[in-house]
Order: structure tokens, then C-alpha cells, then sequence
């Protein structure tokens, strides 16, 4: 009788093993490919997007969190406007390759060509919006996982510059419109920032002003 | 006897060098008698974390972002500093004679650069009065009294009207010479701290946001 109770729980462990892990599986290299090209069909037709934020940065050592709150504009080609309201405001604009940040009453302009680090959070966030992060082999290696709401891609970096502050990139696409929900950025140090978006207006007129740079 | 004469000279003569405070901005106190002060860094009394917006000028670089100081034990702490993106410039655990980095962001991975700023955070996290002050002045303009112990290489700046400590100023060499300010107290704590290295220009600034 015992055995059978032992037998009937180690069965129902695997049943519910093989559940969760039938529901987060990495894809096909076929599946990962269909999915790629939604996401990027998504991206092609979205020639704007304006969206709530809340990043939250979770500090491993200290087992702290930093949560920061803004509202997120991005418009085609290259225009990002990050709009931080809270613990206190701050502007990041990226306008092509330039960078305007606005931290109280000082503004400091700052070249794409000279700043690597933003540069590749430039790209990062830019590719994460746009689908194209994915398609960068030269500098990520990607898997593609079917969760059970959404796409989780999963990007290593295999460029050596970005492989020394990031260990890894995940992106979360919505299953309904193939645009990206969350953003989560590991540091090697072993911290994460965790951005997610909410409020999506996708196609909304956004005015040029918004990405001018003074 | 001579030799030992220009030595002492030297000796003189650097230790003037590298001291943080102009004595034009102080008069000697004329109060020959006073209380040895009791003070200590608004980190140590009953500090458990803050939150900080916070900003580093040093060099040609100009760093913002937001940062945590928490207290990990009775002798050490824990500062991180990221950006508002949320990727790290520092995070280290600091002691009193060293710290540990748990992550340096690479253009800042200096170890001339870092040991100066581990004796700042040194000064600003661990200073408390010990012994009777070798001179009292009075800053001109503040008001404050300002103690100096030449042992400890520090001066402690007092408002002795709201007993709070409105700045330190230590050096152990040239280069480390390093002057902080405590400003707007609210409930026993500064709203805002200021970390000015002058020989190597760095500015760190920590505006309070939250415990």
C-alpha cells in the first residue's frame, strides 16, 4: 500500500512537471521563426508607440529595489523619449545619434558616436521596440520560448563589449499584437532591471516636438 | 639639528598642503575652556538605508542616477549606484580601512580614483568624535564652531544652536584632501550631502529621496 502511495505521488510530481514544462518550452527552429517574422511584421506597421512604464531595478546583494515610473514615446526611426516622473523627474531623449538628458535644471547633450554605453542602450531599446533585436546575430544569440500569454526571447550577448556589463537581454512579446510588454536587463554583477509597459497606444499621432532636442 | 629643523619644516609644509580647510575662512575661537563636542556621521546613529538621487562629477564625466546606502553590519555598508536606466556604475560594500567591489563600471575602474573614494566614504559613513579636539575655530559668516583633531587628520563643522553636524574635512595625503557638507536636516538626518574632492575635482552629490 505504501509503495503505491509513493508510486501515485511521483506520478502526479511528473504529470505536473511535464505540465509547466510543456507550457515553457523553447521553440522550434521553425516556430522561432514564424514568431520572428509576426514580430517583425508587428514592428514594420508600428510607426508609433506610446506607452506607461514602471522599471523596477532589483539589487542582488542587498536584496533591495529601485522603482522608477515614467511614460515612454517612440516614433519612427529612431526617436525615444523617456519621461520619468517618479521618485523624481528626469528626460532622456534619443533623437538618431544624439542624447539629450534633462535632470532637473542641468541639460547635457551627448553624441551617440562618444558614448558607448548609451549607445547600446540606444540599441537595445530601439531593437527591443522595433523587433530587430532578435535579428542581431552579430551581437546576441536568441532563443525563442512559448510561454503561456506571451513570447519570451531570451538574447545572450556574444559581443564582448556588451558582455561586460550584460549578461542577458529577455524580451516579452504579447501573444495578441506581437509588440514588446517587458524588458528585463541582467548585469553581470548579478542585479536586473525589470521594465514593463502598460497603456500601449499604438499608431497614436505623437508631434514631433516631443523628440526635439533644444 | 639642523637637518631635524628643515624636516620638521617639510613636514610642516605638506601636512599645510594638504589640508582640506582654508584657515582664512576661520577665526580662532578665544574660549580657551569648552566642552569636548560630541558628534558622530548621520549614518551611524540609528541609519538602516536611504535612497538618494545622487550625482558624480569627476573628470570629464558627469554620471547621474539613483543610489543606496544601507547599513549591512555595525561595521560596514552597502552603496550602489546605477543610472536612471537602471545599469549599475558602482556597487560595493564598504568597511572603514577598505571596501570590497562587488562591480565597478569600467571607465571608472580606476585604483587611484577608487581608493580616494573609499577614504571619502571612510569619513562620511564612519566619523564619530574621539578625544578632546585640538583647537576650536569659529567659521566665519556659518557661525558653526569648527573642531579640529590633528591626529585624526579631521575637522568636524558643528551648528552648536541645533547640535547638528554640518560638515567633516579629513585628508591622509595630497590628493585624498576631501571636505563634506551636511545640509537641510530634517528629522536628524541631511536632505542633502556633498562630497568635494578639490585636488582631483570630484563632486558627489546625494539629494535624500526616501528611508
Amino acid at each position: 500500500m505504501k509503495h503505491i502511495k509513493k508510486i501515485f505521488l511521483l506520478a502526479v510530481l511528473l504529470c505536473l512537471y511535464c505540465s509547466l514544462h510543456a507550457q515553457s518550452k523553447p521553440l522550434s527552429p521553425a516556430d522561432a521563426m514564424d514568431v520572428r517574422k509576426r514580430i517583425s511584421e508587428s514592428a514594420k506597421t508600428t510607426a508609433s508607440l506610446e506607452a506607461r512604464f514602471t522599471q523596477i531595478k532589483e539589487l542582488s546583494v542587498i536584496k533591495e529595489k529601485i522603482i522608477s515610473k515614467g511614460v515612454f514615446y517612440f516614433k519612427k526611426e529612431k526617436l525615444l523619449r523617456w519621461e520619468y516622473t517618479d521618485p523624481f523627474p528626469y528626460l532622456i531623449i534619443f533623437n538618431c545619434d544624439r542624447i539629450f538628458v534633462k535632470d532637473e535644471d542641468k541639460e547635457n547633450h551627448i553624441s551617440l558616436q562618444s558614448n558607448k554605453v548609451f549607445r547600446e542602450v540606444n540599441n537595445i531599446l530601439v531593437g527591443a521596440v522595433q523587433g530587430t533585436l532578435m535579428a542581431d546575430t552579430k551581437n546576441f544569440e536568441c532563443t525563442i520560448t512559448d510561454l503561456r500569454d506571451e513570447y519570451q526571447a531570451s538574447m545572450i550577448p556574444v559581443n564582448l563589449k556588451i558582455k561586460e556589463t550584460l549578461s542577458e537581454i529577455i524580451l516579452y512579446f504579447s501573444k495578441s499584437d506581437y509588440t514588446v510588454d517587458k524588458l528585463v536587463m541582467r548585469e553581470v554583477s548579478g542585479d536586473y532591471t525589470h521594465i514593463e509597459f502598460s497603456e500601449k497606444k499604438i499608431n497614436q499621432n505623437i508631434s514631433d516636438a516631443k523628440f526635439t532636442i533644444p | 639639528m639642523r637637518s631635524l629643523l628643515f624636516l620638521n619644516i617639510i613636514l610642516l609644509l605638506l601636512l599645510s598642503a594638504c589640508d582640506p580647510v582654508k584657515k582664512s575662512t576661520l577665526s580662532l575661537s578665544q574660549e580657551n575652556q569648552y566642552k569636548a563636542p560630541t558628534w558622530s556621521s548621520p549614518f551611524l546613529k540609528g541609519f538602516e538605508k536611504a535612497l538618494f538621487r545622487t550625482s558624480l562629477d569627476v573628470a570629464d564625466k558627469h554620471l547621474t542616477g539613483i543610489s543606496i546606502i544601507k547599513r549591512t553590519s555595525d561595521s560596514s555598508f552597502h552603496f550602489t549606484f546605477s543610472n536612471e536606466i537602471g545599469l549599475t556604475y558602482f556597487d560595493m560594500e564598504l568597511y572603514r580601512n577598505g571596501f570590497r567591489p562587488d562591480y565597478i563600471f569600467d571607465p571608472i575602474n580606476k585604483k587611484s580614483f577608487l581608493k580616494i573614494l573609499q577614504s571619502d566614504f571612510a569619513l562620511l559613513l564612519f566619523s564619530e568624535s574621539e578625544g578632546k579636539p585640538t583647537r576650536r575655530y569659529v567659521q566665519k559668516g556659518s557661525g558653526d564652531a569648527v573642531y579640529m583633531y590633528l591626529g585624526m587628520h579631521i575637522y568636524a563643522f558643528m551648528d552648536i544652536k541645533h547640535n547638528n553636524l554640518t560638515g567633516l574635512a579629513g585628508w591622509s595625503n595630497y590628493f585624498d584632501a576631501v571636505l563634506v557638507r551636511f545640509e537641510d536636516y530634517e528629522s536628524g538626518f541631511p536632505k542633502e550631502v556633498q562630497i568635494l574632492n578639490p585636488k582631483i575635482k570630484m563632486v558627489l552629490t546625494f539629494t535624500f529621496l526616501g528611508g
